[in-house]
């Protein structure tokens, strides 16, 4: 099973951070790769279960099915049904945690999935240092660091 | 209860940060509180339930027992089993995580402990900013003065 672990800190409390990714239909709200997401059946974005579809700017699509969201411990679980990238298995997390030494977000976000041995290396890189880290990289920018 | 939550930034890649953290007998060497550390009946201080006994700058003595340490987490835990002030039942854990971003450390410092209504926010202020708060000011301060 292949993992893939980055993690950042934004320069923000931890509950703006939190109010601008906690909606689960809101990626293209802060994600330069997303453009546009919408939740299946009309169900609300927070319900767990409730699956987003959604499309990358490059034209590929992928559903994904909320598996778990806490307010409280500030976290989102989900998993991909659907997608062209061949991946089995996978269950991605997004966390925050408080730095509390300057009132800064510490951010992770990590997946485990099945895939192709071969592919294994191109999928990490791919998923941690294009997808993970570009949504970072957005948010950084959007709160100043 | 009192559950104190602090964390911080340490610009130092977590295997640095581990390397000073992990020997439950070293905060002599970086904490500005302790003055000497002793593992008690000479166990090592990477063994499971050894007793370390410090002697604070201002004379006072505590004793805490190591609970859990692990290397693949980089985290460790430990309770107080005596201290002059009058705080209960305090359970600590210490974790690190790697911030990817940059090749730095996430430092968690957390604790929950019972005391007397009248003494809690008093203690809770004295450990989170004297204890904590210091002691991430004081490792920053050793690993500079190391590098």
């Amino acid at each position: 099973m292949a993992r893939v672990y980055v993690s950042t800190v934004v320069n923000a409390r931890n509950d703006r951070v939190w109010a601008r990714v906690r909606d689960f239909n809101g990626l293209p709200n802060w994600h330069p790769a997303i453009g546009e997401s919408r939740i299946e059946g009309g169900e609300p974005a927070d319900k767990i279960g409730c699956v987003r579809d959604f499309r990358l700017r490059n034209g590929d699509r992928i559903r994904e099915k909320l598996l778990g969201l806490s307010d409280f411990d500030m976290f989102c679980t989900y998993s991909i049904l659907e997608s062209p990238m061949g991946v089995e298995n996978y269950v991605a997390t997004l966390r925050l945690t408080p730095v509390t030494d300057g009132d800064k977000t510490f951010m992770e976000w990590s997946a485990e999935f099945d895939c192709a041995p071969e592919r294994e290396t191109e999928l990490i890189n791919n998923i941690g240092g294009g997808v993970f880290q570009g949504g970072f990289d957005a948010l950084k920018r959007a709160f100043g660091g | 209860m009192p559950h104190i939550v602090k964390s911080t930034i340490v610009d130092a890649p977590t295997d640095r940060v581990w390397g000073v953290l992990r020997d439950f007998n070293g905060h002599d060497r970086w904490h500005p509180a302790v003055a000497t550390s002793l593992i008690e009946r000479a166990q090592s201080p990477d063994k499971i339930g050894c007793v370390r006994r410090f002697k604070l700058k201002d004379g006072s003595e505590l004793r805490e027992q190591l609970l859990a340490l692990s290397d693949l987490e980089q985290s460790f835990s430990y309770c107080l089993l005596d201290t002059p002030i009058p705080m209960f039942n305090y359970v600590a854990h210490v974790r690190l995580l790697p911030v990817t971003d940059g090749d730095r450390t996430f430092w968690h410092w957390e604790s929950r402990f019972t005391t007397r209504p009248d003494d809690a926010r008093r203690i809770t202020e004295m450990v989170a900013e004297q204890i904590y708060q210091a002691g991430f000011e004081a490792i920053r301060q050793h690993l500079k003065e190391a590098a």
